[in-house]
């Protein structure tokens, strides 16, 4: 194609593409004008005050003194929960691909079928019997009872055989032939396959930094709440927080997931490239 | 598949040394759990009964009224999600490949942000879409129409389209990103081989990109099956956890946790362990799908 044909159809596809960022970022950009609206501002008509008067931080500044929740704790137990269970999950998974990859013994069939299954199965479907049993396992209000239940993933186990089974043979049999452990010769091979790693690293953080039902069942104190639950608390009506605060705390929700996704973009892209066809 | 197990003795148990971490998790967040449910299901409702009942639950569910109202609202809302979603993704990853390179990482992170925003401050981002007289869709696109403004989430009538077009507007930019990477995978010989075979643009597309993303549509609509028939949150955030007016979007998972908010355990866990068979159903098809296909 020639190079002008390529610049129209490139701005075609722009023009074309226009509304449906619109509809995504719109919402987006009024959450953050929203921490500078007062609450009459924010409740007229969005076409007639869009943007906010006055720019000040006084929302932001009250949110993260605690004025409304302890924000610094809920905010670090989300990051200790969703970092724990992303490198938890990454463990357990990457260790059973690489068993499912590279070994055949028996009843592998069944428990590969069980792991699909598990993504079908979604915890929220069980949430009351998980929650009693983590109770008498005696993790009642406690992070971990929140973490540990969510490091066993089908979707991670699927991901990770697939990853295995493209890795060449020759590596593992060099390693073999040195000698290696088997566990030596997985050790090895992961500074290979780290884009992998860490794309379902960041995956697996997104989700657990979204999990709402199992910490409401699990969490019962203040500080131990995680974000998710801190901003059901906010937007609650009867708790009169202020708009602005309410839209300080949902910017700060979004932040450490779109920052993480922003630097792993590249590699999550191309690490899927890989594996999705074939 | 290398036989690596002949080699070394004691090789055997090998595999499953390596199984064990997640096998020994699986058992314990997983298979207990679930046991647990189907046994709370055979008995009695309400806090720490433990009287056998049988299928008296599932006997109740199916003269329920509102059961069947769920499930076939929770069928039409995956439906509904799947044929808007795939479609209108796979041609939004076909522009995104159309237009100027150095746009395309800022455009497809932008599309993508819904799927980065926790549930909860997406309802409230979406509700100012839909809320009332107030919001943009109304003021936008229903008024100047000349036509009385919709009460998105309180008329019966649009509940359900609401919920659907919030599945859309959440998940469409995270497909796209999948179906863009799948589509990036291909290689590019078979457009060559193609080219010479065929013009145009559009039997490239039938003829190679489809069948090759195969592997990734598939993926989109089991995740998205589970999101609609299981996921906890587009629904309760929008609704509240009630079924809306009518209970014209009153969800499987909604009602499942309306039971459960009032103690009726066994209930809940019957509506549950019902709804495993529909969707052991949904990846067996998706599984045929794609052995007969390959």
């Amino acid at each position: 194609m020639s190079a002008q044909g390529k610049t129209v159809r490139g701005a075609l596809s722009l023009l074309l593409l226009g509304p449906f960022l619109m509809a995504v970022f719109v919402p987006f950009l009024w959450m953050v004008l929203g921490i500078f609206k007062t609450n009459a501002e924010f409740f007229q008509p969005l076409t007639s005050a869009f943007f906010p008067a006055h720019y000040e931080w006084q929302n932001v500044v009250e949110l993260l003194e605690g004025k409304w929740v302890p924000f610094w704790d809920v905010f670090g137990n989300s990051l200790a929960v969703s970092l724990g269970q992303a490198f938890g999950a990454v463990t357990l998974s990457a260790m059973a691909g690489y068993a499912f990859a590279r070994f055949t013994f028996s009843g592998k069939r069944l428990l590969f079928v069980l792991a699909v299954a598990l993504i079908l199965v979604p915890r929220q479907l069980f949430a009351v019997p998980l929650f009693s049993w983590v109770n008498e396992l005696g993790l009642s209000d406690s992070l971990l009872g929140v973490m540990l239940p969510g490091v066993v993933t089908g979707l991670g186990v699927i991901y990770f055989t697939q990853v295995f089974r493209q890795v060449p043979e020759e590596y593992l049999q060099a390693a073999r032939v040195c000698g290696a452990a088997e566990l030596r010769v997985f050790l090895t091979l992961l500074p290979l396959v780290w884009p992998a790693l860490l794309s379902y690293g960041m995956i697996h953080f997104i989700l657990a930094w979204h999990e709402h039902l199992i910490p409401m069942l699990v969490l019962t104190s203040e500080t131990k709440q995680t974000l998710p639950l801190a901003l059901a608390k906010l937007y609650d009506v009867s708790q009169r927080t202020p708009q602005g605060v309410q839209m300080a705390a949902s910017t700060f929700a979004v932040i450490p997931t779109a920052v993480l996704f922003a630097v792993c973009h590249r590699k999550f892209k191309s690490s899927l490239s890989d594996m999705l066809v074939h | 598949m290398p036989a690596a197990d002949q080699r070394t003795p004691g090789a055997r148990w090998t595999p499953f040394l390596f199984l064990l971490p997640f096998l020994f998790f699986l058992l314990l967040f997983w298979v207990i759990p679930l046991v647990g449910g189907i046994k709370m299901s055979l008995q009695a409702n309400g806090l720490g009964q433990a009287e056998y009942v049988g299928f008296a639950h599932y006997k109740a569910l199916a003269s329920d009224g509102r059961y069947v109202t769920a499930l076939r609202n929770s069928f039409t809302y995956t439906l509904a999600s799947i044929v808007v979603i795939v479609p209108l993704a796979l041609w939004l990853a076909h522009l995104l490949r159309a237009t100027f390179r150095r746009l395309r990482p800022v455009m497809t992170f932008a599309l993508l942000l819904p799927a980065l925003t926790p549930p909860s401050v997406l309802a409230v981002l979406f509700l100012m879409v839909f809320h009332g007289k107030n919001g943009l869709l109304n003021q936008l696109f229903v008024m100047p129409l000349g036509l009385e403004p919709v009460s998105w989430l309180k008329d019966p009538d649009f509940i359900l389209s609401g919920l659907v077009l919030q599945a859309v507007w959440r998940w469409t930019g995270f497909m796209t990103f999948f179906i863009l990477a799948g589509m990036e995978g291909i290689p590019r010989v078979y457009y060559e081989a193609a080219r010479l075979a065929t013009g145009s643009r559009w039997q490239h597309f039938w003829h190679v990109t489809l069948p090759q993303l195969r592997p990734v549509l598939l993926f989109v609509a089991v995740y998205l099956v589970v999101d609609g028939f299981s996921l906890f949150s587009g629904a309760f955030v929008l609704l509240g956890g009630s079924g809306g007016t009518a209970d014209a979007g009153l969800l499987t998972v909604t009602y499942v946790f309306q039971k459960t908010r009032f103690f009726e355990y066994g209930t809940a866990s019957a509506i549950s362990v019902s709804l495993l068979p529909l969707l052991t159903l949904a990846l067996w098809v998706a599984l045929f799908l794609r052995r007969r296909t390959a």
